[in-house]
């Protein structure tokens, strides 16, 4: 039980994410209104996503040194798990944008990266796919998944600095540090991106040990 | 080191050379899109769709042709590279060479637009530098992936989908500054997105030079 606490550590925060979420006080701002409380589930979805991603990284670069399949293995399913993050992220967000910007899609730097963002991870996926030898694909993967990767921060970083967006936090917008000034929002903010990472390392677990379970069993059997 | 990068680049020109089918397609598939757009844009080309049409039509002439430079040396050639250079070295100089390759199909394709799609370049001298950014920018990338892809196998759609979407940051930022080559270019406001296509160009490089000796061996 004890290696257990983390994840009734995950469910308790997600709870506590969801119901003061959304009973929670927020502050009454025009347009938005009540559209803020997105920020504890688009946003902190996001925040889950990149550590995610950067665990995938860590894995990758960690098979490179020592060749271990189950490096590679964690690093494919924390960027699967980190792609369905990204899509609830995505789907959250583009509710927002309905409501507040009166489109789900917008041309928008901010936007774009996140198009950049799960096109790389879904060829990373294909590129997985059409390569049998696993050595091969493990090593080919790896190296994709590093280069991808910096070349995703580049642009999610820095390309939305150059122009205007209409993305809070951009632009002349105010992002998330303008609206807490009562930090009743932060007090939800935090704990719920530790929730969703925590929820998000589960899940990536519970896939980890069903692979090496199969992998298991086909070698009983051969 | 530099003579041995010096003899790859050498050596790819001179097997291009002998076997001039390929550039020549990679021409021609330039020629033939560009005149399909003459013909289906026709008379209605304004300077924002001659922009994007040269940057769409430029990308997918640049994978194909990048491509081509490890499709058919995958396997047998190599060894042989494997027993004259370190893989860095490799790299490097397969990135020079496609540097060249890019920017004469990047200059070909500016002087077919030219030609078919209407003069209408206020600062040709800001596009043809932008040209040779975009030609260092791209084979850095491409040259990677290209590896990559070409040691995947041989599904036809995964050069495209591995690197476009690793290209999107160098276009956005060509496409949004040369359309200012073509309505009137002021290097002193453009200056820094030059300087930024180039440090893009630079990580993407040093990011092959790391990581191409594991990518290279078997």
């Amino acid at each position: 039980m004890k290696a257990h606490w983390w994840k009734a550590l995950g469910v308790v925060l997600v709870l506590y994410t969801i119901i003061f979420g959304f009973l929670g006080s927020v502050p009454r701002l025009p347009i938005l209104n009540e559209t803020i409380r997105v920020l504890y589930f688009h946003v902190t979805m996001w925040f889950a996503m990149i550590i995610l991603m950067i665990a995938s990284l860590s894995y990758s670069i960690g098979y490179l040194r020592d060749n271990s399949p189950f490096r590679d293995l964690k690093a494919k399913e924390a960027a699967l798990t980190g792609m369905f993050l990204a899509t609830l992220g995505l789907v959250t967000g583009s509710l927002w944008a309905r409501f507040t910007w009166g489109a789900f899609w917008v041309n928008d730097p901010k936007l774009n990266g996140t198009a950049v963002t799960m096109l790389i991870y879904l060829a990373y996926f294909i590129l997985r796919g059409s390569v049998e030898d696993p050595q091969k694909k493990a090593r080919l993967a790896a190296v994709y998944n590093i280069f991808a990767f910096v070349m995703m921060i580049v642009f999610i970083g820095i390309l939305p600095r150059m122009t205007d967006s209409l993305h809070p936090g951009n632009g002349g917008n105010p992002g998330f540090s303008g609206y807490d000034l009562n930090s009743d929002m932060r007090m939800v903010f935090y704990p719920a991106v530790i929730g969703w990472t925590l929820m998000g390392v589960w899940i990536m677990n519970i896939k980890v040990r069903y692979t090496k379970l199969t992998w298991k069993l086909n070698e009983q059997l051969d | 080191m530099v003579s041995q990068i010096l003899e790859i680049v050498k050596l790819n020109i001179t097997l291009e050379w002998r076997q001039r089918q390929s550039i020549l397609a990679v021409l021609l598939y330039v020629l033939t899109t560009t005149y399909l757009s003459y013909l289906v844009f026709n008379g209605i080309i304004s300077s924002e769709t001659w922009n994007a049409l040269y940057w769409i039509i430029l990308i997918f002439a640049a994978v194909q042709a990048a491509f081509r430079s490890f499709q058919n040396e995958a396997d047998r050639r190599f060894l042989l590279y494997y027993s004259l250079v370190p893989p860095r070295v490799l790299v490097i100089g397969k990135t020079i060479y496609n540097f060249f390759y890019l920017l004469v199909i990047g200059l070909v394709t500016f002087a077919l637009f030219l030609f078919l799609l209407g003069n209408i370049v206020a600062d040709p001298l800001a596009f043809v530098v932008l040209v040779v950014l975009a030609s260092a920018g791209f084979a850095c990338i491409l040259t990677f992936v290209s590896g990559i892809a070409a040691k995947a196998g041989d599904n036809p759609a995964l050069p495209a989908i591995l690197s476009i979407p690793l290209l999107y940051p160098q276009v956005l930022a060509l496409s949004r500054t040369s359309i200012r080559a073509l309505t009137g270019f002021s290097w002193s406001v453009n200056g820094p997105v030059l300087l930024v296509l180039l440090l893009l160009a630079l990580v993407s490089l040093l990011l092959s030079y790391l990581l191409f000796a594991y990518l290279w061996r078997d």
